[in-house]
């Protein structure tokens, strides 16, 4: 077995003791998580993936420290294992494992979307379980007749696949127009459990159907992806004409995360021409995937910072000004910021495959999406306090800035080649 | 290379650098009192690196740095036998302009907006004089064009008749015929800007069809033979739209005269090396790497220079009739500027007949206009400068003083007599010689295209010498008795215009000492020359008698009003352009921002956003169903479609 496995098992190990260990004593589920995440980002195949990842992870754990949840210490050791499988599937070339990681991202939510100070939040919690194990069951069957097609090729079934996979995806994440529990499971759910949700939990399903799609591609897929832009602009204009008709401030960040999946969702149109059907063989190119790869996980990762920081000064009535704009405009795209680089590289990545409208329409709904942005960081505005929320923008802003730190962002798609080949899907 | 880097950055940086200390502390009076002569020291630093340019950089010396090499934009400059001479003429100028300013703009309300863009004027020249990039080159230019808006537009509070330009309330029509200085300031930029856009545009083709923004390197000939006559034609009009605006030749003359709202240093500086210069200066700068007369096979390029030899020509009749009926100091040299202007775009144009090369390489005809560019750049520069000391001395902008008053002002009085009579081309002062050559050139266009050129080039002169004397005779000898007399202090205007016009000097004896202007000297000895120029002293000498002749007053005053251009410029484009506005308005904006905007946007938006919001009802059953529903539906639609492919 090689080290990598072993380490990330032994942080599971830890996590799993720390989480048995909690309910004597609470915080050893809170430092088991902390240990185990460590462990997890020195097993990292790429180090800048495991490095956001791991930041991400912690983030969402100290924010937790803020509720007292029935089972604190437990949750701890969820939010630790979403991490742990979030850094794995960068690790890993084998289908089932990729499949096993989604699962593993995607079931703790269902028991992190209940918690709630004194009791559990059960109403909430039938609603986004009912959308999650069916678009965990889509996601999967489609995933696996796509894996069937590659071995013994049939066109609808691949058509098929194709759409089960993307519209599980698109449940999954939140794509419009199968979005309609975002907005009321967003707003009723405590902010800090739906942070997580909008931020740690929205990786692995992009990863695992990039993946997948590349890995089952043949030459049939160029002419389905047009299903995927379609759903991608929906899913925009949905998202940011609805945020920008919404007063409460859960609700408009509800749809901006419909926006935000509907931007990554953009990436996906790149597979074909990240994968060439010559003669029968899988040529691939990577400078492709290359850049949609950055601009998905720069996104993402803006948005998972962008989505922490704004629920946490919910919870926490408000945070420091400076901050919360300078999350409203990675939000925008201002550049440099992070929000900025990502949108840039799924532009690029969508000019290199022709989609030229659909980079007309991300252009248009990054205009759209100014005013209420703006607004929501001017809502959001109190002076100075030292306090957990703050603490919190802090970091989440320091995040965002990485890319502003280290011009240009050439570094993070070099690193992209890493994370592609040690996927296996590349050259 | 590093050191020559070097050379050329104090150059082009020293000017600007050292008017930032000053542009930033506008708020203290102590400061801008002191921190004018940080500026001027800047523009000296420019002297001296122009110097050490022309002795010791090599002739003919390309210096290149990539910037954005993908679209032939770079930084590449050169020192070829044009911009070693122009570049120490701009530098020089603007140095002594700098030290009269020193005195002329003491106690102005706001010095640091006039040093900061002074010295940006300097530096834009220096770099348009240097550039062999025509990207920088336009970098360059623009740099001109804003600095000019500055400084035009430098009293910009209008509050002071004494800079304005024409009669106070004269009305012909409906045009009031007076230009405050926010006007005239507003007027250069916009007419300039009228030529730039195209100009630019050209800069573009070039670069689309050659692949080079070099002048030096690009091959003209295939450029011209690649594009058909038709296309020749469009590119060099369009590039000429430039030159033409800035050089102020008709039809585009008008913003010049209104220029001269700015502070006299301005219009000294504007009128000698820079800005009017650059329009001619890089017309004899692209027809020198044109060669066009080599190029008689390329059809259309002789349309273009017969265009050209014309607008330049009747440009400088029509300025030096101009100014024959004005009496206002400044605006009556500007006219007399434009037409010095067109005289060198003559003379530049007519290369394309001359197949004289006085040395490799040298065309005679580019080498006259050229030269005729030096002279007359020191010695405009020498007259505006006494004028603006004429101002401060009799509080009026318009020419008095009688030769009491003359003697009381002997280095003005002086100095304009030296720059008039070496600027008309009397023999044996300094334009005579150049003007000789001018004269050689336009009998050499006798054959190809008749006599007209010589005609219109020997009456151009005439009355050029006539309005010189008369600014000479007004000011200081049969002019009225001013009101008013201001005589002390002016020490530094007066060494500014001192040094200026000694200038001249220095030009006469490179005249008779350089290899490749030894034809100007031969031609000065010819028959033909000769008389033309003991005419020209004739008319010179008659007009310092005889400075006003009341009865061709009406002909004056239709001279004066500039045979009513203004009526282009403030009548007849403005009202095209609100009719134009008015449709747009009219038709197009209410249809468009009426209709789309008003009513189809917001309407689509409001139902879109009607409809997200009703979906969330809030009960998981409808959820369901809306969810199960469109799965359904996606998957049957994809069943369908996948059976098809």
């Amino acid at each position: 077995m090689e080290l990598a496995m072993a380490m990330m098992l032994l942080a599971l190990a830890i996590l799993t003791l720390g989480s048995v260990g909690s309910f004597k004593y609470r915080q050893l589920g809170f430092y088991a998580a902390i240990v185990a995440l460590i462990i997890g980002l020195t097993a990292c195949r790429s180090f800048y993936y495991g490095a956001f990842i791991f930041a991400i992870g912690i983030i969402n754990l100290v924010s937790l420290i803020g509720i007292k949840s029935e089972i604190e210490g437990v949750d701890y050791g969820l939010v630790g294992l979403m991490a742990l499988a979030t850094m794995y599937i960068a690790n890993t070339s084998d289908f089932a494992l990729v499949l096993a990681a989604l699962v593993l991202v995607s079931v703790p939510t269902y028991i992190l979307v209940m918690i709630r100070e004194g009791g559990a939040n059960v109403e909430v919690g039938i609603k986004y379980i009912t959308f999650m194990v069916f678009a965990t069951v889509l996601f999967l069957i489609g995933a696996i007749i796509l894996a069937y097609t590659k071995n013994s090729f049939d066109g609808v079934l691949y058509i098929l696949g194709y759409v089960m996979l993307i519209l599980g995806l698109s449940l999954e994440v939140g794509v419009a127009p199968l979005h309609e529990w975002v907005p009321d499971v967003f707003t009723s759910a405590d902010p800090i459990p739906v942070s997580i949700i909008a931020s740690l939990a929205k990786i692995v399903p992009f990863i695992a159907a990039l993946w997948i799609l590349i890995y089952t591609a043949n030459s049939i897929t160029a002419s389905i992806t047009i299903f995927t832009a379609v759903l991608a602009a929906i899913s925009m204009f949905t998202g940011n004409i609805g945020a920008l008709t919404s007063k409460e401030h859960a609700r408009v960040l509800a749809y901006s995360t419909v926006a935000n999946m509907g931007y990554v969702l953009a990436c996906v149109v790149v597979v074909p021409v990240v994968v060439v059907i010559e003669h029968g063989l899988t040529i691939i190119k990577p400078e492709f995937i290359y850049l949609a790869l950055a601009g998905g996980l720069l996104m993402l990762f803006a948005n998972a910072a962008g989505k922490i920081g704004f629920f946490n000064a919910i919870k926490g009535e408000g945070a420091y000004s400076p901050l919360m704009y300078i999350l409203a405009f990675s939000f925008i795209g201002v550049p440099p910021l992070m929000g900025f680089w990502g949108k840039l590289f799924i532009l690029l990545s969508l000019v290199e495959v022709g989609y030229i409208w659909l980079v007309a329409l991300v252009v248009i709904n990054s205009a759209i999406s100014i005013p209420y942005y703006v607004r929501l960081a001017s809502e959001l505005s109190i002076d100075w306090k030292a306090n957990l929320t703050n603490f919190i923008a802090v970091a989440v802003v320091l995040i965002t800035l990485v890319t502003v730190a280290f011009l240009p962002v050439n570094w993070f798609l070099e690193g992209m080649e890493v994370l592609a080949h040690t996927m296996g899907i590349a050259i | 290379m590093i050191d020559d880097w070097i050379i050329f950055l104090l150059l082009f940086l020293a000017p600007v650098v050292s008017s930032i200390p000053i542009a930033l502390a506008y708020k203290s009076k102590g400061w801008t009192e002191k921190l004018p002569y940080l500026s001027v020291f800047g523009i000296f630093v420019s002297v001296l690196m122009s110097l050490y340019i022309f002795f010791v950089f090599p002739e003919n010396q390309q210096y290149a740095y990539d910037w954005i090499p993908d679209l032939g934009i770079n930084i590449v400059l050169i020192t070829d036998y044009l911009s070693r001479y122009m570049g120490v003429i701009t530098a020089v100028i603007a140095f002594f302009i700098a030290i009269y300013g020193l005195d002329y703009m003491r106690g102005d309300y706001r010095p640091s907006w006039y040093w900061f863009f002074f010295n940006l004027f300097t530096a834009s020249m220096l770099l348009v004089v240097y550039s062999d990039n025509l990207f920088l080159l336009f970098v360059g230019w623009e740099g001109l064009g804003a600095a000019s808006w500055g400084l035009i537009g430098h009293w910009f509070r209008d509050d002071d008749e004494i800079a304005y330009v024409g009669v106070p309330k004269r009305k012909v029509g409906p045009l009031e015929l007076s230009w405050p200085p926010s006007f005239g300031g507003w007027r250069a930029i916009s007419t300039i800007r009228f030529g730039d856009v195209p100009m630019f545009f050209a800069i573009a083709a070039i670069w689309v069809f050659t692949g080079n923004l070099n002048i030096s390197e690009i091959n003209w000939e295939s450029l011209f033979l690649n594009i058909g006559a038709a296309g020749t034609v469009i590119l060099l009009t369009l590039f000429l739209m430039g030159l033409l605006t800035k050089s102020a030749q008709v039809p585009f003359s008008e913003w010049l005269m209104t220029a001269m709202t700015g502070p006299t240093t301005v219009s000294a500086l504007l009128h000698s090396a820079t800005m009017v210069a650059a329009g001619a200066f890089v017309f004899i700068k692209i027809s020198w790497y044109i060669k066009p007369w080599e190029l008689h096979h390329v059809p259309g390029l002789n349309y273009v220079y017969l265009f050209a030899l014309f607008i330049g020509l009747i440009s400088g009749l029509y300025g030096a009739l101009a100014a024959s009926g004005m009496l206002e100091r400044k605006v009556l040299l500007a006219a007399s500027t434009m037409s010095s202007l067109g005289l060198m775009f003559g003379a530049a144009a007519a290369s394309y007949w001359i197949h004289e090369e006085v040395m490799p390489g040298i065309n005679l005809a580019l080498l006259v206009a050229f030269w005729y560019m030096a002279v007359h750049a020191f010695a405009k520069a020498s007259l505006f400068l006494v004028s603006g000391h004429l101002i401060h001395a009799t509080h009026t902008r318009f020419s008095v003083g009688a030769l009491e008053f003359g003697k009381r002002m002997k280095p003005a009085f002086i100095t304009t007599i030296i720059a008039t009579t070496f600027l008309i081309g009397m023999p044996p002062l300094t334009a005579y010689w150049v003007k000789s050559g001018m004269d050689e050139v336009m009998e050499h266009l006798i054959h190809p295209i008749g006599f007209l050129p010589l005609i219109l080039l020997i009456l151009t002169s005439l009355v050029y010498a006539a309005i010189l004397a008369k600014f000479l005779s007004l000011n200081f000898i049969k002019g009225e008795k001013p009101h008013h007399e201001h005589l002390e202090g002016g020490g530094l205007m007066k060494l500014g215009y001192g040094l200026m016009v000694s200038m001249l000097f220095v030009l006469i004896y490179l005249i008779f000492t350089r290899t490749e202007t030894a034809g100007f000297v031969h031609a000065g000895f010819m028959p033909t020359s000769f008389a033309v120029g003991m005419s020209i002293l004739v008319a010179y000498l008659i007009a310092i008698y005889k400075p006003r002749m009341t009865s061709f007053a009406k002909l004056g005053t239709f001279f004066n009003d500039r045979m009513y251009l203004p009526f282009v410029n403030d009548y007849i484009f403005p009202k095209t352009g609100f009719f134009v506005s008015h449709l747009v308005q009219d038709y197009g904006n209410r249809g468009i921002d009426g209709f789309f905007n008003t009513k189809v946007m917001p309407g689509l938006f409001e139902r879109i956003s009607k409809g997200i919001r009703t979906i969330q009802t809030g009960y998981l059953k409808t959820y369901v169903q809306i969810v199960l529903g469109l799965v359904m539906i996606f998957l049957i639609i994809a069943a369908i479609g996948g059976m098809r492919i």
